[in-house]
């Protein structure tokens, strides 16, 4: 079970490899997993190659990419001018001829820079012409570190509408790379998000088989409940994950869906769940209005009628931007106080 | 080389007299600009009578550009084009049946009906990348694919037709300025047809000529003729193995004149007329071509002659080809989206009929 670390823990160590990076007891966080597979897999395949803004000898906004340089040399490590549209372009027109690129965004926020290469071109093309796009774009999204709103931003939404892209957005480390793995070894193009709340808060003992997968479209229940389903991923699946053990101290049970990806989403496990519990929370950090949370809840609605006891419920930020100060952040988004109060308001239908 | 030309005065004058392609290569461009032509003026007839679904997106004038360029590049090299491009599309070896099932949103179409009229593509047979309307978001793929042939050690080259409306938009630039940096094998070919929809260059640019933005990045910068063909192949040629030899991107600007509106619904009556009755006078690559081996004495009368009635035949083939190709089953019109489900690599099914 994951455990969570001190925020100052970083990538500790400086061994060339991600592995050497891990705590003196073998666990890994989740920024530290995320690296080992995209160095694993950098190994296995030399198609796999990296493209970004100061991922070379910087090794990455957050030092996910640290040593890569080194290892892999500057034809597998691009440093890229601060151009997304052609950061995305390029890692398709390199699919396109069976590279299998892995380019990173310094925050997912600035994956709206490079917009319409990633709905235009990523998204539609396959579709149109058949050509494979085996393409990873990977960045850290989400809020609670009071990084205001061009560094907080969830953009699950934006791409989910367009179809053609798989988006994942792991919650543990484990499954941070198992999800990493096989998205470099899908042919399709997968957004995959950090959440960089987790990135060095999380850790826990992570596989160290070269062909560990967790694969694409399979959500998780992390915690087993019988009066209430919490439906979540990224960091609010901690904060559910502590709300349920608070809750349990009162006497209510509430079980924790871990969606992981997020295209194509896993109706089977959510579905099971409200089968069995008869009320659905669905906690999301996309926006409330058309976000992961709408989609998810219209999904049990239409599905799980007959199981459910109570109005699906829907925890989410409204559609604004994210505000900085700790007392607006922590207003704005979902708080571990505001899913146990959601938990027992639906219990007690 | 080229070097700056006048693009409303002078007539354009062929290349001195020298040839510089085997006399028998010279016939079948000339055959390809003759089909392109034909081809652009016979869709545009069907479109207005009603006969031919969507759009189109005449090239008319500017087949000196596409053919001139694509004629220079081998079966390995890339080609990225705009849906104003399908003669440099057909140059590159697409079968005219099959462009024109794609017209008709038949199966047999390169997208399988997916997209129309000339959103197409042969990425996988011949190539090419499939237009999207967003011209300008395929340069930035361009330069990789040409990334992927310089980590690969490849010897390919890509090569992007871009128009001036895309000159001023940033993805231009981004592309652009990255193919420099890292000395990529791509050849970025502007087909200066002077007007982006109904905006002239005058407020798309505020300089002279597209050619001397390469200063900017560092590359050499070349102005042709779009009307002459092989003033265009000599400086695509050119290029395209500076790039193919490690020395990294050119720019050409190939100057024309879009004869024709943006798209079939367009009157184009922003259009000067005086300039068009130049263009057309005196920039016609198809013409300057054919008087070009006239008077060399490659081809005569007879051989013009000929090569016409094969024209009309090739699109009358095509023709009979694309409605007699049935329509996608709509049970298919959710398959494809993701590589797993085997719709790309499995035959399509053919049971949709011939009548929408």
């Amino acid at each position: 079970m994951a455990t969570t670390v001190k925020l100052d823990a970083g990538a500790a160590g400086h061994g060339a490899e991600p592995r050497g990076k891990r705590d003196d007891d073998g666990q890994a966080t989740y920024l530290i997993a995320i690296a080992e597979a995209l160095w694993e897999e950098m190994e296995r395949d030399e198609r796999v190659y990296m493209l970004g803004e100061d991922i070379g000898a910087y090794g990455g906004a957050f030092k996910v990419t640290e040593g890569f340089l080194d290892r892999f040399g500057s034809g597998r490590v691009i440093d890229t001018p601060i151009a997304e549209e052609t950061i995305v372009g390029m890692a398709v027109g390199s699919a396109m001829e069976g590279l299998r690129p892995v380019a990173e965004f310094q925050y997912a926020d600035f994956m709206s820079s490079g917009f319409d290469s990633i709905a235009t071109v990523l998204g539609r093309y396959h579709y149109r012409s058949g050509v494979p796009l085996p393409v990873v774009l990977r960045g850290p999204s989400g809020g609670y570190v009071r990084a205001s709103s061009f560094h907080s931003v969830n953009p699950e939404p934006w791409f989910a509408y367009g179809g053609g892209i798989k988006i994942v957005a792991p919650a543990f480390p484990a499954d941070a790379k198992g999800l990493m793995k096989s998205a470099v070894r899908d042919d399709n193009p997968v957004l995959y998000l950090e959440h960089k709340w987790i990135y060095r808060r999380i850790k826990e003992t992570v596989p160290t088989d070269p062909d560990f997968l967790v694969p694409i479209g399979e959500a998780a229940v992390k915690r087993e409940g019988t009066d209430v389903s919490i439906i979540t991923s990224g960091a609010l699946v901690h904060k559910s994950l502590e709300a349920a053990e608070n809750l349990a101290q009162r006497g209510v049970s509430a079980e924790v869906v871990d969606l992981r990806t997020i295209v194509p989403i896993d109706e089977e496990t959510v579905l099971n769940s409200i089968a069995k519990t008869s009320r659905a929370l669905v906690v999301s950090e996309s926006y409330r209005f058309v976000g992961i949370g709408a989609e998810v809840g219209a999904t049990i609605a239409e599905k799980a009628f007959e199981h459910l006891d109570a109005p699906v419920t829907r925890l989410s930020p409204p559609n604004m931007p994210v505000p900085f100060s700790p007392t607006l952040e922590d207003a704005f988004l979902p708080q571990v106080a505001d899913i146990e109060r959601a938990v027992e308001e639906l219990s007690a239908w | 080389m080229a070097t700056e030309v006048d693009p409303t005065t002078a007539p354009a004058e062929m290349s001195g007299g020298s040839r510089p392609l085997p006399d028998d290569e010279l016939v079948r461009m000339l055959h390809v600009l003759k089909l392109c032509r034909y081809f652009d003026e016979r869709m545009e007839a069907l479109y207005r009578q009603g006969r031919l679904p969507g759009a189109i997106y005449s090239g008319r004038g500017q087949e000196g550009t596409h053919v001139g360029v694509t004629w220079a590049l081998r079966a390995d090299d890339s080609l990225f084009p705009t849906h104003r491009d399908l003669t440099a599309q057909l140059t590159k070896g697409l079968d005219l049946k099959r462009v024109m099932a794609q017209f008709w949103g038949r199966i047999d179409g390169y997208t399988r009906g997916r997209d129309g009229n000339s959103h197409i593509g042969d990425w996988q047979g011949n190539k090419t990348f499939t237009v999207m309307s967003h011209l300008p978001i395929a340069y930035p793929v361009a330069v990789g694919a040409a990334l992927a042939y310089k980590l690969k050690g490849e010897p390919n080259v890509a090569l992007a037709i871009c128009g001036d409306g895309s000159t001023s938009n940033g993805r231009w630039h981004e592309a652009i300025n990255t193919s420099a940096i890292h000395r990529l094998p791509v050849v970025w070919v502007v087909n200066n047809n002077q007007f982006a929809y109904s905006t002239p260059n005058a407020l798309e640019f505020p300089i002279p000529t597209i050619a001397e933005r390469s200063v900017a990045y560092g590359i050499p910068g070349v102005r042709v003729d779009g009307g002459d063909v092989l003033e265009v192949f000599e400086a695509a040629r050119a290029a395209i193995e500076r790039a193919r030899a490690g020395d990294g991107p050119t720019l050409i600007e190939s100057v024309s004149l879009r004869w024709r509106g943006h798209a079939g619904h367009d009157p184009a009556k922003y259009m000067p007329d005086e300039l068009l009755q130049d263009y057309m006078a005196n920039h016609d690559p198809v013409r300057n071509l054919e008087d070009f081996l006239l008077a060399e004495g490659v081809v005569t009368e007879n051989d013009v002659d000929a090569l016409m009635e094969r024209v009309e035949a090739e699109f009358e083939q095509g023709y009979e080809y694309a409605l007699a190709s049935p329509f996608p089953e709509p049970a298919d019109a959710t398959k494809g989206l993701w590589v797993e489900d085997g719709y790309w690599t499995s035959e399509p099914g053919r049971a949709g009929g011939t009548e929408a």
